[in-house]
């Protein structure tokens, strides 16, 4: 990007040095304002331009307003335009000197001149202060009647903006009444789209507490009104015209000749050369083969209309800027969604271009992907290939994973998946990354090309591979595919030697259990990497690791049996991956089509709404909404899991649990062992010996001594113990958690602040729940999506059957975490925050 | 509602304020600040055009040096801001005569207000069409239009509607020598395998018009296109001439196009707003005619050398020139030192974007040019990754100007001046157009029966046209 021209070429905007500019300034005003000389309207336009650019580039001339005011008597157009710009700044900061206004603009306002009328009324509007309101209503009305258009048309906005002042001054004059009359009977299309405008606005607003207003909502949609407008849509400009199709798309027809008409009617909007007017069109086509009640003709419907609006859209993709083309490939991108094969034989319009910038191009590889079906295929992995060796590495990225979205959504996935282990031989790191994850997820579908894959990944250096998804990915394949891997034992060894220098949890969660799965098929070769793995992994300061190994230790321990049942069970294809967003937001979305929900593919009550935004299904009316049991269930896995599980798996110890948040969870357990069921290869562990020694019962033992390997370091960090002492095995029912809260008071609001490691973390917000648990605050809902979080946690009193709730909302970009608190027992609720804070001060802390 | 823009900022590449102007309050003072921050000075700019970021939405375009910012707080039309940006710049464009860039919008920022003052009112857009505005808003705008003329204020909008809406136009206009200039222009987008496929061919086109003529003239033109012709056999009851027909995939009209009499007789007939503007769009697939083919082979010989060989051929009419051609041959980043040598043109090594720019000024149609060119490396330590060959990129443009009169009411086409093409050059090889695309007539009615002069010229411009190699 070359270095922006220097501002100091420009002598009028630049900067000025200081306030000295504008005393000089007021001064030569005050100088001009009573000056007649001829002439004077020149300099005086120097000054102005200049008190304009110091305003626009957010200089504070709000100093001279009583000049500027002095010097606005003038004939000039010009001055007049830039005096009215400049008051209509001002004025709402300076309400007392805008009384001075009024007075020449509502003199102005009854000017010979239209022009003059027009601006000076629409200069009188905006001027924004909710005092000076009563002197609008005489220049309003009599604009509203003015016999020249130009002057109605401002005048019609400004009704509006006298609404936004001042709601009931404007529904008390009864203005949306004349708007309406103005509406049906004006000549003039500008001033009849004007009303239009002012006349939804107002109505959708005021519909909420009138229902008057809503009934005139309503009459908006009805028949006579919309064909009123259809009729002559030809006379208003493009952008009353997106107006007028943004309303009948809200029209519901009577019946099928109804839509025919309304469809036949527009048609020819679809060649219009504004974009806008198009997708406008295309909505209401959309929207009225929604309505139709026969299913047959319906469907017929739907075809014929995404046949008539395909070319109309692909020219739109094509011709324009890239911003306007990445506003129509969004919208592409919903409709393929919804119908695949309208596009499939133009996917060629959809080859990404060189220079084309990467929102687009990674637009157009979404729609690639969406539309390949048996027939295109070919052609476009072959195209897609192309892109994987592009300069742009997000890009390349994208396009391997558009690669493997088709090969997982494919019947016939042959052919591509030899493409995308071609990719492997390319050698390039972020390749391979990718297309290890995708390798991965392909086998995870169709396990039958386990030996294709298998042999290639073979072949591929763990030491290549940086990113931790890859590697997981890689260390997955390892431990599934052990068997057909001759050296995956050795792979996975000295991988987990490395074990310190892995800064990846999630990489070393997969290299527990891939050593886990290879230890059950090549045993003798594993278990000695399986016994470092396991003593690293209960070593290790990362919970998830922590817990992961320590779980799989002792079901070893159990039973081996039962282990490989557990860890390793048969292998069953995914017939479906989940997908990222429910049908019904998707439907929202659909309805809201050509808006910005699209472009965000979220509906827009979620960044429009501000109690919505961020956080949905859980407003502050609690018991109305969703906590269902599967919630719940879904949200306590640990719980659940133990009940159901029991017969399987170790119990962890009550008492283990009542050393209370500090001791580390292991540090004693029960061991319901039978030495009778393990396997001698067991035996032969490395950890086993030591271990044996001390299964007869339960008792402490340490782990260090236990594996004797030497791990000196405290497994975990020790939080100092808190004051209050909490269940952890606390259960209260949703119902029952809904009830509370409608009951209880908020005893206690409070703001923190989280942490960056937190803040981090939190991008699994499942990781903060079970965080909180570990501090024996227990979640019972949660939902949100980044950057706003929203918790519901419970936790109970040790003692006595005393409860707390919180409700928790965290921002995720601004790092707060806003908590409500509502208790039983009121005069601990403070104790319980603090409780609460230090939890979530830790929550991502190592 | 379509837009409802709470506010409009022009800012230079700095983030500088250059224009602003807010026309609804729900949105802060500091909206500036936060697309400075938030999109200006991260990666993010680029990235995507819409961002949300508070509760406001930022929709931005980049013209020339300058940002151009809508800022929106409900869930508004995309396409509609985005258009209207568009159609607004052009708007300045008409008014500056030119460039529209940070210098343009320093000298005028005064007229800019002025304009946005009058095209937006309240977050909607009003009107935007440059014939009217002009009217009432004149650079000078030392003077209002109706204090200059009290006897008739031509108030633009009342006017018009009333005079049978055509709103494009205004009454008693008056010309010495009627004139209509014509230009098809059409980008030849390409997309062209190293195999030598044509992986996507397509013609984006557009008719430009200037329009210098007196009065309400009634305008018609015909054009070669499959539906127009086959419609006008069947009115007329006789067969189809035999020749090329085309097929336009999709066709757009300027809104002065009668698209009722457009669908039922398949003719485009129109007043003419005054002056330049675009009167259709349309899009092309079939048929398309590449005006060049380009023959790349790259050797990399070991490490350090690479060979690279470029054949460009010209398949156009052999009396016909290509203006202009440009052809970027991507080179690898560590190049040190090339040799090369052309046929014809001038080529020369740019360092700064890595490529080999070979410049043809003048390229005669049937011909062929070759560069051979030997590139040496830099040896660079563990450059195990090999070059990324991005495709060969080529501009041109070919260029053919007809006078199409109407002598004696007959319609006889005269070819007079066109970059030395002969008559005959006109009915052997009848490829004026990447398209084949050519008018066949352009009529012009008018109640004083003038007679006009009517020129047609045909542009074939490259769009995006790229060869993988």
């Amino acid at each position: 990007m070359p270095p922006p021209a220097a501002s100091s070429r420009y002598p009028s905007p630049s900067q000025p040095s200081g306030k000295s500019e504008v005393t000089d300034l007021k001064s030569q005003l005050r100088q001009l304002a009573g000056s007649r000389a001829p002439g004077v309207d020149d300099s005086k336009r120097d000054l102005f331009k200049k008190v304009i650019s110091y305003m626009t580039i957010g200089i504070d001339v709000s100093s001279v307003f009583g000049e500027m005011v002095m010097c606005s008597a003038t004939s000039d157009i010009v001055l007049k335009k830039m005096c009215y710009l400049y008051v209509g700044n001002y004025a709402k900061g300076n309400p007392d000197l805008s009384l001075l206004t009024i007075n020449f603009l509502q003199r102005d306002c009854k000017d010979e001149d239209p022009m003059i009328r027009g601006l000076a009324l629409r200069s009188l509007c905006s001027l924004r202060v909710p005092n000076l309101v009563e002197y609008l209503l005489g220049p309003l009305g009599s604009g509203l009647k003015d016999n020249n258009s130009y002057v109605r048309t401002i005048a019609v906005t400004g009704v509006l903006k006298l609404y936004h002042i001042s709601a009931s001054t404007c529904i008390d004059a009864e203005f949306p009444a004349t708007l309406k009359s103005l509406m049906l009977h004006d000549s003039d299309a500008q001033v009849v789209a004007n009303c239009l405008a002012a006349l939804q606005e107002i109505w959708s607003l005021e519909a909420s507490h009138s229902e008057e207003a809503c009934r005139e909502k309503e009459s908006l949609l009805s028949k006579p009104l919309i064909y009123y407008f259809l009729n002559r849509i030809k006379e208003f400009n493009e952008w009353a015209q997106c107006l007028i199709l943004e309303l009948a798309v809200k029209y519901v027809p009577s019946d099928s000749n109804d839509i025919f008409d309304i469809m036949n009617l527009l048609e020819d909007r679809l060649q219009h050369a504004n974009g806008a007017v198009v997708l406008a069109t295309v909505k209401v086509f959309l929207q009225l083969t929604l309505s139709m009640t026969d299913v047959h003709q319906q469907v017929c419907a739907i075809v014929s209309v995404y046949e008539r609006i395909k070319s109309p859209l692909l020219t739109l993709v094509s011709s324009g800027s890239p911003e306007q083309s990445y506003a129509i490939l969004s919208h592409l991108h919903l409709l393929v969604v919804r119908a695949p094969f309208i596009f499939a034989s133009d996917y060629k319009h959809f080859y990404c271009q060189y220079n084309e910038p990467s929102y687009v191009k990674k637009l157009k590889l979404e729609m690639l992907t969406a539309i390949a079906n048996e027939s295109n295929t070919y052609e476009i992995v072959t195209e897609l290939c192309e892109y994987a060796a592009n300069v742009d590495i997000e890009i390349a990225r994208e396009s391997i994973r558009a690669v493997g979205k088709i090969a997982l959504q494919q019947y016939d996935v042959n052919a591509i998946v030899d493409r995308l282990l071609q990719f492997l031989e390319m050698e390039k790191d972020y390749v391979t990354a990718e297309t290890l994850v995708l390798v991965k997820d392909l086998l995870r579908k169709h396990p039958q090309w386990s030996h294709d894959c298998i042999s290639v990944v073979g072949g591929i250096s763990s030491k290549n591979i940086q990113e931790p998804k890859a590697k997981a990915a890689l260390i997955w394949m390892l431990g599934e595919y052990a068997q057909d891997m001759s050296d995956a034992p050795y792979i996975l060894e000295n991988l987990i030697e490395n074990w310190e220098e892995e800064h990846s949890a999630e990489v070393r969660l997969h290299l527990l259990t891939a050593a886990m799965k290879c230890f059950f098929k090549r045993a003798p070769e594993t278990q000695k990497a399986l016994g470092i793995a396991l003593a690293a992994g209960i070593a290790d300061f990362h919970q998830d690791v922590h817990d992961r190994a320590l779980f799989y230790y002792r079901v070893l321990q159990y039973d081996v049996h039962v282990a490989e049942s557990v860890v390793s069970p048969p292998q069953q294809a995914v017939s479906a991956f989940a997908d990222t967003q429910s049908s019904e937001i998707k439907d929202r979305i659909f309805d809201e089509f050509n808006s910005l929900s699209v472009i965000y593919q979220k509906p827009s009550y979620m960044f429009t709404d501000k109690e919505h935004r961020g956080p949905f299904e859980f407003s502050e009316e609690l018991g109305s909404t969703s906590i269902t049991p599967e919630v719940s269930s879904d949200i306590v896995p640990a719980q659940q899991f133990e009940a159901n599980d029991k017969d399987l798996l170790l119990s962890t110890d009550e008492k283990d649990d009542n050393k209370g948040l500090s001791s580390n969870n292991c540090s004693a357990y029960t061991a319901p062992y039978e030495s009778s069921n393990i396997s001698s290869q067991m035996q032969e562990l490395a950890i086993s010996g030591p271990a044996a020694s001390a299964t007869t019962t339960q008792s402490s033992f340490d782990f260090d001594d236990l594996l004797g390997l030497g791990l000196s370091a405290a497994p975990a960090p020790t939080p100092s113990p808190p004051l209050l002492k909490l269940n952890p095995r606390a259960s209260l029912d949703p119902r029952a958690f809904q009830q509370k809260w409608r009951q209880l008071p908020i005893s206690l609001t409070q703001e923190y602040s989280v942490n960056p490691q937190g803040i981090a973390a939190l991008t699994v917000p499942q990781s903060l729940i079970k965080h909180m648990q570990s501090h024996s605050i227990h979640c019972i809902a949660s939902g949100g999506q980044s950057p706003n979080f929203k918790f519901f946690f419970f936790a109970q009193k040790e003692a006595e059957p005393s409860d707390y709730l919180t409700e928790c909302i965290i921002n995720s970009s601004s790092a707060k975490a806003q908590i409500k608190v509502k208790a039983d027992d009121q005069s601990t609720s403070q104790a319980f925050a603090t409780v609460f804070e230090t939890a979530l001060s830790k929550f991502g802390m190592p | 509602m379509p837009v409802a823009a709470s506010a409009i900022y022009f800012l230079n590449l700095r983030g500088d304020v250059l224009i602003n102007r807010t026309y609804r309050d729900d949105v802060g003072g500091n909206m500036v600040d936060a697309f400075r921050t938030h999109i200006m000075q991260t990666k993010e700019l680029g990235n995507c055009p819409v961002r949300q970021i508070g509760g406001c939405s930022f929709v931005y375009m980049r013209i020339s040096n300058v940002y151009i910012v809508i800022v929106v707080s409900s869930n508004a039309n995309v396409a509609c801001a985005f258009k209207f940006v568009v159609e607004a710049v052009a708007l300045f464009k008409s008014y500056f005569g030119g460039a529209f860039d940070e210098d343009a919008i320093r000298n005028n920022f005064v007229l800019i207000y002025e304009l946005l003052d009058e095209i937006m009112d309240f977050g909607y857009p009003q009107n935007l069409s440059p014939e009217i505005l002009k009217l009432y808003i004149t650079q000078e705008g030392v003077r209002s239009p109706f204090s200059s003329k009290p006897k008739d204020k031509p108030v633009p909008n009342a006017t018009l509607q009333v005079t049978g809406a055509v709103g494009w136009r205004r009454e008693g206009l008056s010309y010495k020598k009627n004139e209509v200039f014509l230009d098809i222009v059409e980008s030849v987008n390409l997309l062209m395998s190293s195999k030598g496929n044509v992986l996507r061919c397509d013609v984006t086109g557009k008719v430009l018009m200037k329009c210098f003529l007196s009065g309400m003239p009634d305008l018609k033109l015909g054009l070669n296109d499959k539906i127009g012709l086959e419609k006008e056999s069947e009115m007329k009851s006789r067969p189809a001439k035999s020749g090329k027909t085309i097929e336009l995939d999709d066709v757009t009209f300027h809104q002065c196009v009668n698209l009722t009499r457009f669908n039922s007789e398949k003719t485009v007939s129109f007043v003419p707003p005054d002056g330049e503007f675009e009167l259709m769009k349309y899009r092309i697939t079939e048929g398309v005619n590449l005006p060049f083919r380009v023959l790349p082979t790259i050797n990399e010989l070991g490490r350090t050398r690479m060979e690279v060989n470029v054949k460009v051929k010209s398949v156009f009419g052999a009396k016909m020139f290509a203006l202009g051609v440009v052809v970027k041959i991507p080179v690898p980043k560590q190049t040190a030192k090339t040799n090369f040598q052309v046929t014809t043109g001038r080529a020369k090594y740019n360092p700064s974007i890595d490529c080999l720019v070979w410049k043809i000024r003048k390229f005669p149609g049937q011909t062929e040019s070759t560069l051979s060119a030997e590139i040496e490396l830099i040896s660079t330590m563990g450059e195990k990754k090999s070059w990324t060959r991005p495709p060969i990129q080529m501009e041109f443009q070919v260029n053919l100007l007809l006078l199409l009169t109407l002598l004696n009411r007959s319609r006889l086409l005269k070819v007079i001046v066109s970059l030395t093409i002969s008559a005959s050059c006109y009915f052997q090889v009848p490829m004026f157009t990447a398209s084949g695309l050519r008018v066949r007539f352009l009529k012009v009615w008018e109640k004083s029966g003038y007679n006009t002069v009517e020129w047609v010229r045909y542009i074939t411009k490259a769009g995006s046209y790229e060869i993988r190699c």
